[in-house]
């Protein structure tokens, strides 16, 4: 069974001006929250009570699928990535959020790994820009008078409006790959809630694991079929 | 290999089960998140067992129309309502549209007239009702859009003869798989459903308008119908089109798509609050707050004190289309008017009978491909996406859908033209929307007046005079916009707290008659209502709950002995002498007091005093100064009768 890879749109998100403003932090969990939700309800085939959430900084209504458990495994991630964006800002970030199977158990002499086979990856892309920084001294500029404080709202307003866009059209990527791929996944079992093991990995544009952790799936499932 | 043909022979059942309970999921889905209509067991007295899927996520108890598709929803009655005629015949195209119906109200008596009342000019989407407590004429316009079209629809083809005789393992896996396959397939088909119809813009509006923000000034309805009639070229450029990759089964494909506007008219953006916070001093309402007041004939500005009278005095949640076809014509589903005219039971989902292989046709019915144009809709085997899905923008813009043609079998619909005055709009069991919370006096009658009247309640909906229209096209298709009921029940209760935080000086009911209203008792309640409104009874029964005053009360009690007619002509006549009289005596008595007037005149005196004192409310005090009289009368005759003998 081949698996099915989903590069979606990159997000460009705005961090904090300064580090370890969790307010500013809110709009990267916001968006990571609402994707991540979203795919996982998409593959929730158990029997599940769909929760609707509102997002704050957008007008846009996400599904979750009900599981408190799953939620907090998310969030714990999204704390993850949160920290891996502070320790490389200016950089690109990447969630992988992957489905599987469990293969045959064989423990073998080099592993007692459980085999997985993913059938399917979604890669989320979050650019992190860093805020421009306040400018407190003299302007270079002395004809102009611009309140940077002004000018700097009326940016993160014009950013947050772009995010909210493309934020609707990942998600409406997400509805397409879903409806445009089915044969791929597996029977429903016989569970409730997210009936599919899955696992998400944090990785960015500067780690040297970065490639090779997709190169390793890529050799892992055979030959993915890349969409972007 | 017998167990293997039998279940063969079960599959295109179970493909049909699952077909079946597809259309309603996805009604269900839909209806869930555009209709505010939640329920109307509360309106009909039944009980009915609300699912736990309205309760509280964290139940764990599901239904089983729950564990179709492994999805529990919330509580839609109007899914359950609609959806009768698709379990019979899934092969019939499912159509939902979700209509924006806003409306402005102009006041024009001198254009109204009776005959008029109560009939609804389709061409111009304008309505003409009694409005039982001005008595005058109300000329209500509303425009309506459809924002939305949901097309469910499962496209047949010709079935590969799929296990038939000696079928062998080979095709009962294939069988098997394409159950599972099937049910796998529209699970995700109605998982990606349910979060598409919460991006698109006509979510924000339903989401606005149970949130209780847009009183009067918008509402959602809804109309499911088999067959309507297609856009125009026109309409269809400013919607934009979703489809939903189709899911394929043996003997067909099942199909789901939406064209939607991305751009409509921001109606949110408009004042949320309610129309007018503050008093309105020329608020219609009783007669008796001045009877003589006369409304402008040109139509009010556009603001609060107008609208408001409409959010406050009418129901506005509505069902906008509710008629049946004419008898000539054969109803689709019969079930589905009878399920609708009993609406207020519960549905259960019924299962098709297993084991039963329906024919399913070898083409595609020419009718169906007729009317619809379908194949405009039928998916392309690779999702396809309008170029700009995602974005909600909303740009202002009013478009006013065309009529509809023959529609789904509808609601049987009373023509009636009710003298009542009940408006034959925005009635169904739901309760309005609460009145502001500020009450003015004649307010409070009128809730009480709606709250009875809506208590008739399963029959109210059916009022609407919507039958053929003036093409003689049959629209029996049921549209139905309410309001929240949960919104209304909490409102309904906050009501009956009204009296207590009554201004005394501020509440003067149809029954309580103000101080001003005493000088003319011409202007009571039932001169003013001559055409026996039985919404003024109503008035009656349901002031008389309210708690007067004590100054409205004595000023009643007053009016009342004013207008008593005397008891005896006798005492009448007296009292006419008492009158003529009494300046008389008092001259006497003034003039020459000491003086003994003589019996006959202390015995006329006496008779007059004594009819006054029949005539007159007698009290205590006036008892004392009766006492008090007759004790000077004594004194002065024992004094005359010691003067005498001493004399």
């Amino acid at each position: 069974m081949n698996c099915e890879v989903c590069q979606l749109k990159e997000l460009v998100s705005l961090g904090p001006p300064e580090p370890r403003q969790e307010v500013e932090h809110f709009e990267v969990r916001e968006v990571l929250r609402c994707i991540l939700h979203t795919i996982l309800f998409h593959r929730a085939l158990g029997l599940v009570r769909p929760k609707d959430v509102d997002l704050e900084l957008f007008d846009i209504t996400y599904v979750q699928c009900g599981d408190v458990e799953h939620e907090k495994k998310i969030d714990e991630k999204i704390d993850h990535f949160i920290d891996r964006v502070e320790k490389h800002p200016n950089k690109k970030n990447q969630i992988c959020l992957s489905f599987y199977e469990v293969k045959n158990k064989q423990a073998t002499w080099f592993t007692n790994k459980v085999e997985r086979h993913y059938w399917e990856q979604w890669y989320i892309n979050l650019n992190t820009v860093q805020h421009p920084k306040t400018h407190s001294g003299k302007s270079h500029h002395s004809k102009v008078v611009v309140d940077p404080g002004e000018t700097a709202s009326e940016e993160r307003n014009a950013r947050r409006t772009a995010l909210e866009s493309s934020l609707r059209e990942v998600l409406f990527q997400i509805i397409k790959f879903v409806n445009e791929k089915k044969d791929h996944v597996p029977p429903i079992p016989n569970l409730d809630g997210v009936s599919f093991p899955y696992e998400i990995t944090i990785s960015s544009s500067s780690d040297s694991a970065f490639g090779m952790d997709m190169l390793k799936r890529m050799l892992q499932t055979g030959h993915p079929t890349m969409l972007s | 290999m017998a167990s293997n043909h039998g279940n063969t022979n079960s599959e295109p059942a179970t493909n049909e089960q699952i077909i079946t309970e597809f259309f309603a999921k996805s009604l269900h889905i839909i209806l869930e998140s555009r209709c505010p209509y939640v329920s109307s067991r509360n309106y009909s007295g039944e009980q009915v067992l609300s699912s736990p899927s309205s309760s509280s996520s964290s139940s764990s108890i599901f239904w089983p129309r729950d564990k179709w598709f492994n999805l529990a929803l919330k509580d839609c009655s109007a899914a359950l309502e609609n959806i009768d005629f698709w379990r019979q015949s899934y092969l019939e195209p499912m159509v939902v549209d979700v209509v924006l119906v806003q409306r402005s109200s102009n006041w024009d008596p001198l254009n109204c007239s009776p005959k008029r009342a109560l009939v609804r000019n389709l061409s111009s989407k304008e309505t003409y009702y009694w409005n039982s407590e001005n008595d005058e004429y109300r000329n209500e316009v509303m425009s309506e859009k459809i924002i939305e079209r949901w097309v469910v629809e499962y496209e047949s083809k010709k079935c590969s003869n799929i296990g038939g005789g000696g079928g062998g393992s080979g095709s009962k896996r294939w069988s098997s798989t394409s159950s599972h396959t099937l049910y796998k397939k529209s699970t995700l088909l109605l998982r990606s459903l349910y979060v598409t119809v919460r991006l698109l813009p006509a979510y924000k509006l339903f989401r606005d308008l149970i949130s209780s923000a847009q009183i009067g000034m918008y509402n959602l309805g809804h109309r499911v119908s088999s067959f309507v009639e297609p856009f125009t070229h026109t309409e269809e450029a400013e919607m934009q089109r979703f489809v939903f990759t189709p899911v394929d089964t043996a003997c067909g494909r099942l199909c789901l798509s939406v064209l939607y506007r991305s751009s409509i008219s921001d109606v949110s953006s408009e004042p949320s609050t309610p129309m007018s916070p503050q008093f309105i001093p020329d608020y219609v309402g009783s007669p008796m707050a001045d009877p003589l007041k006369t409304f402008p004939s040109g139509p009010l500005p556009q603001g609060s004190p107008s609208f408001s009278h409409l959010g406050r005095r009418h129901s506005w949640s509505y069902d906008l289309y509710k008629a049946s076809p004419p008898s000539g014509i054969p109803s689709p589903s019969p079930s589905y008017s009878e399920s609708h005219a009993t609406f207020a039971k519960p549905h259960s989902y019924r299962l098709p009978p297993t084991g039963v292989t329906r024919h399913l046709p070898d083409e595609t019915p020419q009718e169906h491909v007729k009317n619809t144009n379908y194949d405009e809709y039928s998916p392309s085997p690779n999702f396809s996406m309008s170029p700009s899905p995602s974005p909600p923008t909303y740009t202002p813009g009013i478009h006013i859908s065309n009529a509809l043609k023959r529609s789904e079998s509808a609601p049987v619909s009373i023509p009636a033209i009710r003298a009542s005055g009940i408006p034959p709009l925005f009635y169904n069991q739901m309760l309005p929307p609460s009145p502001p919370l500020r009450p003015s006096k004649s307010s409070l009658a009128k809730m009480d007046c709606r709250s009875t009247l809506l208590q008739a309640g399963s029959t109210v909906d059916k009022i609407f005079p919507f039958g053929k229209d003036e093409a003689g096209r049959l629209t029996g298709v049921k549209i139905s916009s309410n309001s929240s009921p949960q919104k209304s029940i909490s409102r309904s209760s906050s009501r009956l707290s009204f009296p207590d935080d009554y201004d005394e000086s501020e509440f003067s009911g149809p029954f309580v008659v103000d101080e001003d209203d005493m000088t003319d008792p011409g202007s009571r309640p039932g001169s003013f209502d001559p055409v026996g409104n039985p919404c003024g009874q109503n008035d009656h029964l349901g002031v008389s709950a309210v708690k007067k005053s004590q100054d409205a009360a004595v000023g009643a009690l007053v009016c009342m002995l004013k207008k008593a007619p005397p008891l005896q002509q006798d005492l009448q006549n007296s009292a006419n002498l008492l009158h003529g009289s009494r300046p008389e005596i008092l001259k006497a008595t003034t003039i020459d007091p000491n003086q003994i007037s003589g019996q006959p005149v202390m015995q006329q005196s006496a008779a007059i005093s004594s009819a006054a004192s029949l005539l007159a409310p007698k009290t205590t005090a006036d008892a004392l100064e009766e006492l008090r009289g007759y004790a000077v009368m004594k004194n002065s005759l024992l004094k005359q009768g010691g003067d005498h003998k001493h004399t």
